[in-house]
């Protein structure tokens, strides 16, 4: 756009002055309307389901690793794969960055990714990878239960250490969580009440039911919750450990606890995307990606996933609120394959039962 | 003037923007809805119909619409009667007009956000200074009232010139009659301002029906409503046919009230005619007592705007609302290093639809006002139908309609700018027809006789007169690049981001610090970009308008 | 542009409009009409006769349905208004309001491009031609009407039009005003020589300013002539009743031979010239202007009683039953002491000469 406005000012400048500024206007409200950006080489387009604090620094340190540009927005889990199924005929981002794996076993079932083994692929254990190559894990997110320190004070509560602390009519009305129409967070947890309940779909709603009437809002994203509970405008709440652990970054008086019967945990994951422009491009930020060159920074950047690589060491503090909590494995392949199932299932009989 | 082929050249060329970005996207939206597998079917509306989540989504939204209309509506009854009734001194009428200005010009949000900080368990009013308990700041009350903060201005902003009008002569002549004020008032204020009332209720309430971002935020599970539901069925459910169809059912309310409203308005005009001498007498209409209750009430509506407004401005100052209150320019170093995107792009949209937008609502405007016949209705018709529609309809038909061959522009600006223009624009519509309506049209004739060709006429003598329409066209469609949300959040890319979109981002993701400090920006903004306008105006127009029209 | 001026001609023109309901409105129909180079020829009719729509048709604003329009030897019914080389004077002026009145005046020769100087000098001309050489800085709404007036009239004529179009110029103006307004007009117009359409509703202005007027009824003209031939010898009852006022009375003939008719009319005997013969006991209609009835002591052929009397210095009027009529009559310079207060006995005389015979 520049080249284009500076070019059609030079041509001008003989002439008289407004002619300069007409061909100035013309050019610059030209350009927006010229779609298509070139797929150079040396660029990348992502949308990234990591929040923006968390990607920025990760592709900052990629584009200084690569010479290669990337261009990215931020988007909800739900929002970004909406959009990735809505442009499959004609696709305008290379890479999905970040988000819970269940956004992208559903987008496997929709055909949007290409599979791509990056060099570290032999070195992640099975749960961090698809056998095809359709998806990586670059970290792994478990869910925690985050409270109110002030909340838990006044009602005489300790942190709730079990699932069915959560059912104490203290926690009426005061509960956020996120809502599983537009959040993996929502997802993953609710997975983890069902693994928890052995995958008895029955016993795992009976219990949805009950929580649900503790539940203050269910929340569009995964952290939604987190602020509101931060403020003590919630008692607490189920989150990824991520968004816990930035929440009392911020200097919130929270608490983190795991329930004693498991919880659930979501391995972060990357994908090429199906027809991408720069598919070279978009392989390259994989490979990094989940590689220990990215996952060592996470740390350094205050950002608390775990990462995947098994090269990489969890960083102490983080390893510390880790220690003791029982981490459960979610069948991703059942998972992907009721998700659809579940989730009705979750808005007729738990979300409109109120 | 007949059979100008300038004017013929301008009516195609609009019909071609209005069908491609009108019409078309209106067309895929239905078909994508009532097709399957190629075949017509009525079946996924009449299953939405039936699905008991979303009719009660449909009946939330239309009872929460009514009860924001009459809220709305009577606020902004209150402070056009105020400020036109009483003896106000200048400086809080200039507040009020101020206060007024603000919900108009912010993003969305702005008062959710306020409203979540200042009610539940530990909301500063709710628990800091009433020291209750267990208050619940979501659902039914806090959305109403939130919703009717956000737009009673449009009501007030209908009910003052009506209210001025109503002053003065024609109370007195009730007065000089023997009638009571309160017969006055019930007898000549209210069935005279009726019409107006009930045109207010139904700006408000299409506001309402329309609006997307506060139940987002304060709704909470009991008052799902349709836009929002329709919004998460698509981003979350990755169900664009779902999303279209629930979009759909808001269609019918739309178009009554649209069909509502024009009927009022064409109503009203005697009020206004008979107005025309009547706005003498200012504070002429209230006791004592009376214009105390009503500054009591005004007072705390507005007080709590300001103070929603501090809120606002104090999160953007701060490390951590609530837990950390050191005062920090972070959130500002955030929007201007990381934010620079969206506040680029946003900026860049803005700027390139304001033009555009204001010459299309002139143009449009003069095209209804000065020709005759069915095309005319038709072009008024099919103008106002983006706007009359909910910004969901519009922003899932684009989605639709450019996301793929012939027409793909889904990545680009222009589906953006395209979207505000056309959906924005009726402002500047509305306003030049009425100021065409006042413009003899004998002046353009005597253009036209004096030998200047049509297109002449237009810029040096019709342009001129109609210019503050071109200036509100050009604010409001600034206003709302740079404000609204419910449309557009479909339509950003890769490309091209909006401010407000990263508003909702910041907003979900906890990162309630920026979210402030964006929403702050773009009302320093609008304001800055407002005011420049109107000094603007002032400079080009130093004939009042008021002078316009016939000599008498 | 020569300055020689031209004819204007209307042949055969027709205006139709649709009314809201869809039907179609005839405003004028079949009008022809030719103004002679150089004159000032009114259009005088009632409201809604249509003479407007003709004037707009004359100046482009509007198309004929049917027939066509001549200025000069040129056809100009499909030309646009800004190409037919007109100065049109709006009732309600039309005056930019965002415009000074110097660039009001301008506005014209700026259109057709003259050098700055020569506008300037053009436009003071102008000004100074309609009094106004003062006020060329002013904003239009600073103008009293008779200033708008005069800026209206100045606009229209600097550009030199071949053809003048006045639409009920004066219809704002006060009583006063409106006088000399229609006397400067004539001035101007006489001085310009610019052939010039007048369009008024008022007959006592059409009289003054107009070479001839053409009253029209009901989208026709219904007679074109002089002032004077107009009020002597109207062609239609409508004409005499239009154009001053007029006694339209029933006529029975008693007797014809030769170019003479002898009449019945309210039972006296009266004789007028007739082109054509009459048969005996032929219903006519007459017209008698009230000026020319005079009133005498009872007594002669024709008695009448007084119904009422209105004094009003230079004449006095009177309604007079005569049989089963009511006749208006007018006497200037009523004698003092003259009682005729309703009731009163009068003997009326029709003078033969001033009755007049409408086909
Ligand atoms: N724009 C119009 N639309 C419909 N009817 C019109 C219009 N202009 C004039 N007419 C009708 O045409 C007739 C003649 O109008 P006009 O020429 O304005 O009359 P005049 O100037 O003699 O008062 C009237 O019956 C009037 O109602
Ligand atoms: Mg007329």
């Amino acid at each position: 756009m520049r080249l284009v406005a500076e070019r059609a000012s030079e041509r001008a400048r003989p002439q008289r002055n407004h002619f300069t500024r007409r061909a100035f206007v013309a050019a610059a409200m030209a350009a927006p309307f010229v779609s298509g950006k070139a797929g150079a080489a040396g660029s990348l387009n992502a949308y990234s389901i990591w929040p923006e604090n968390y990607a920025r620094p990760m592709m900052e340190a990629f584009e200084k690793a690569s010479g290669i540009a990337v261009k990215f927005v931020r988007f909800s889990s739900g929002e970004a794969l909406a959009r990735v199924a809505a442009e499959k005929n004609n696709p305008q981002i290379d890479v999905l960055f970040g988000g819970p794996v269940e956004t992208f076993t559903a987008g496997q079932s929709k055909g949007l990714f290409e599979a791509y083994k990056s060099p570290s692929f032999g070195d992640l254990p099975s749960r961090f990878k698809d056998a095809n190559g359709q998806w990586t894990a670059i970290a792994d997110d478990p869910l925690v239960f985050m409270t109110n320190s002030g909340f838990l004070k006044q009602h005489n509560l300790q942190p709730p250490g079990s699932w069915d602390d959560l059912l104490n009519p203290a926690y009426k009305d005061m509960l956020q969580m996120a809502d599983a129409r537009t959040s993996g967070t929502a997802v993953t947890r609710i997975f983890s009440i069902l693994q928890v309940h052995d995958r008895n779909e029955d016993a795992a709603f009976a219990y949805m039911k009950k929580l649900r009437k503790n539940i203050q809002s269910y929340t569009k994203s995964g952290g939604g919750g987190t602020l509101p509970v931060g403020l003590g405008q919630a008692g607490g709440g189920i989150f990824f450990i991520v968004d816990a652990l930035f929440t009392r970054q911020k200097g919130y008086d929270v608490q983190i606890s795991f329930p004693k019967e498991g919880i659930g945990s979501a391995a972060e994951c990357i994908a090429l995307i199906k027809g991408a422009k720069n598919a070279d491009a978009g392989k390259k930020l994989i490979d990094w990606a989940t590689s220990p060159d990215m996952q060592s920074l996470l740390a350094p950047n205050k950002i608390n996933f775990i990462p995947a690589h098994p090269k990489v060491a969890t960083e102490p503090s983080l390893a510390e609120v880790l220690k003791g909590a029982k981490i459960i494995e979610i069948d991703e392949a059942w998972a992907g394959s009721n998700r659809q199932r579940i989730i009705e299932r979750w808005i007729a009989e738990v979300l409109n039962a109120g | 003037m007949q059979g100008d082929p300038l004017r013929a050249g301008v009516v195609v060329a609009l019909w071609l923007l209005l069908g491609l970005f009108v019409l078309y996207p209106l067309a895929c939206l239905l078909i994508r809805a009532f097709s399957d597998d190629g075949g017509f079917t009525l079946g996924p509306i009449v299953g939405a119909l039936g699905n008991p989540t979303h009719l009660r989504a449909l009946r939330n939204s239309l009872v929460l619409a009514s009860l924001v209309g009459i809220l709305g509506t009577a606020a902004g009854f209150l402070f056009a009667y105020a400020a036109e009734r009483t003896d106000m001194s200048r400086n809080a009428r200039r507040l009020i007009d101020f206060i007024i200005l603000l919900p108009l010009i912010s993003p969305p949000f702005t008062t959710s956000i306020g409203f979540v900080f200042s009610f539940g368990p530990r909301g500063l009013i709710t628990h800091d200074l009433l020291g209750m308990q267990n208050a619940q700041v979501y659902g039914w009350a806090s959305t109403t009232c939130a919703e009717a903060l956000t737009y009673f201005p449009l009501a007030f902003l209908a009910l003052r010139p009506l209210i001025a009008a109503i002053g003065g002569d024609l109370e007195e002549a009730g007065f000089s009659l023997g009638g009571s004020r309160w017969q006055v008032f019930r007898t000549i204020t209210l069935p005279l301002t009726m019409p107006g009332l009930g045109n207010a209720f139904l700006l408000i309430f299409a506001a309402s029906l329309a609006d997307f971002a506060t139940p987002l935020i304060l709704a909470g599970n009991n008052l799902p409503v349709l836009p929002t539901d329709a919004y998460l069925q698509i981003t979350g459910m990755f169900d664009l046919k779902g999303g279209a169809v629930l979009s759909l059912l808001l269609l019918v309310p739309a178009g009554l009230v649209f069909f509502a409203q024009r009927y009022l308005v064409e109503r009203r005009s005697y009020v206004t005619i008979t107005g025309k001498s009547g706005g003498r007498a200012r504070g002429a209409g209230a006791t004592a007592w009376l214009r105390w209750v009503l500054w009591a009430a005004c007072a705390a509506v507005t007080l709590f705007i300001l103070y929603l407004y501090a809120l606002l401005a104090y999160a953007s100052a701060v490390v951590a609302f609530g837990a950390n209150a050191t005062l920090t320019l972070d959130n500002y170093r955030v929007i201007f290093t990381e934010g620079v995107p969206a506040i680029k792009d946003t900026l860049i949209i803005a700027l390139i639809g304001m033009p555009l937008g204001g010459l299309y609502g002139v143009i449009v405007g003069y095209l209804i006002a000065r020709s005759r016949g069915f095309g005319r209705h038709m072009i008024e018709i099919v103008s106002m139908i983006n706007y009359a529609l909910p910004g969901t309809i519009v922003g899932i038909a684009y989605l639709i309609a450019f996301n793929d061959q012939p027409f793909a522009l889904t990545g680009t600006a222009t589906i953006i700018i395209a979207c505000y223009i056309f959906r924005y624009s009726p402002t500047g519509i509305r306003t030049t027809v009425a100021l065409l309506q006042q413009v003899d049209r004998s002046i353009e004739e005597a253009s036209f006789s004096l030998g200047a060709s049509s297109l002449r006429t237009f810029r040096s003598v019709t342009l001129p007169l109609i210019l503050p329409a071109f200036f509100a066209g050009l604010g409001t469609v600034f206003i709302r690049a740079m404000t609204a949300i419910s449309a557009t959040i479909f339509l950003v890319s890769i490309n091209w981001t909006l401010i407000t979109v990263r508003i909702l981002e910041n907003m979900t993701e906890v990162a309630l610090g920026p979210a402030a400090a964006f929403s702050v920006f773009v009302i320093v903004v609008v304001l800055g970009v407002t005011s420049l306008l109107n000094v603007a105006l002032r400079r080009m127009t130093t004939l009042r308008v008021s002078s316009l029209g016939t000599a008498s | 542009m020569s300055n020689a001026p031209v004819s204007i001609a209307l042949r055969r023109v027709s205006a139709a409009f649709r009314s809201p309901e869809g039907a179609t409105v005839a405003a004028v129909r079949d009008v022809d009409l030719a103004v002679r180079p150089g004159e000032l020829l009114t259009l005088l009719g009632p409201s809604g006769c249509g003479k407007t729509t003709t004037l707009r048709m004359i100046a482009g604003f509007q198309e004929p349905s049917s027939g066509e329009i001549l200025i000069g030897e040129h056809d100009v019914t499909r030309l646009p208004a800004n190409r037919r080389d007109i100065g049109f004077v709006f009732q309600s002026y039309a005056l930019f309001p965002h415009l000074s009145v110097f660039d009001n005046v301008a506005y014209g020769l700026r259109v057709r491009r003259k050098s700055a100087h020569e506008t300037r000098t053009a436009v003071a001309a102008v000004l100074a031609l309609v009094g106004l050489g003062d006020l060329e800085r002013r904003s239009p709404s600073e103008l009293s009407g008779g200033q708008q007036q005069r800026v209206a009239l100045a606009r229209a004529i600097v550009i030199r039009p071949r053809v003048l179009l006045f639409d009920e110029p004066l219809s704002n103006l006060d009583a006063k005003l409106r006088v000399e307004m229609r006397t400067e007009i004539q001035r101007l117009q006489r001085r310009l020589g610019i052939t010039t359409v007048y369009v008024t509703h008022d007959q006592e202005e059409a009289m003054a300013i107009s070479d001839r007027i053409a009253v029209m009824n009901d989208g026709r003209i219904a007679q074109l002539g002089s002032a004077e031939e107009l009020y002597r010898r109207p062609a239609s009852s409508f004409v005499a009743g239009f154009l001053g006022r007029a006694n339209l009375l029933p006529a029975t003939v008693r007797a014809s031979s030769g170019g003479t008719v002898t009449l019945d009319v309210c039972g006296a005997a009266i004789k007028v010239a007739s082109a054509i013969s009459h048969s005996l006991g032929e219903r006519l209609s007459v017209m008698i202007r009230p000026e020319r009835i005079l009133i005498g002591p009872p007594g002669g052929p024709l008695d009448g009683e007084i119904v009422s009397r209105v004094y009003l210095g230079e004449k006095a009027e009177y309604v007079v039953q005569v049989g089963g009529a009511l006749l208006q009559v007018i006497r200037a310079d009523p004698p003092e002491g003259e009682t005729l207060a309703p009731g009163a006995r009068v003997g009326i005389t029709l003078p033969r000469d001033g009755v007049q015979l409408l086909p």
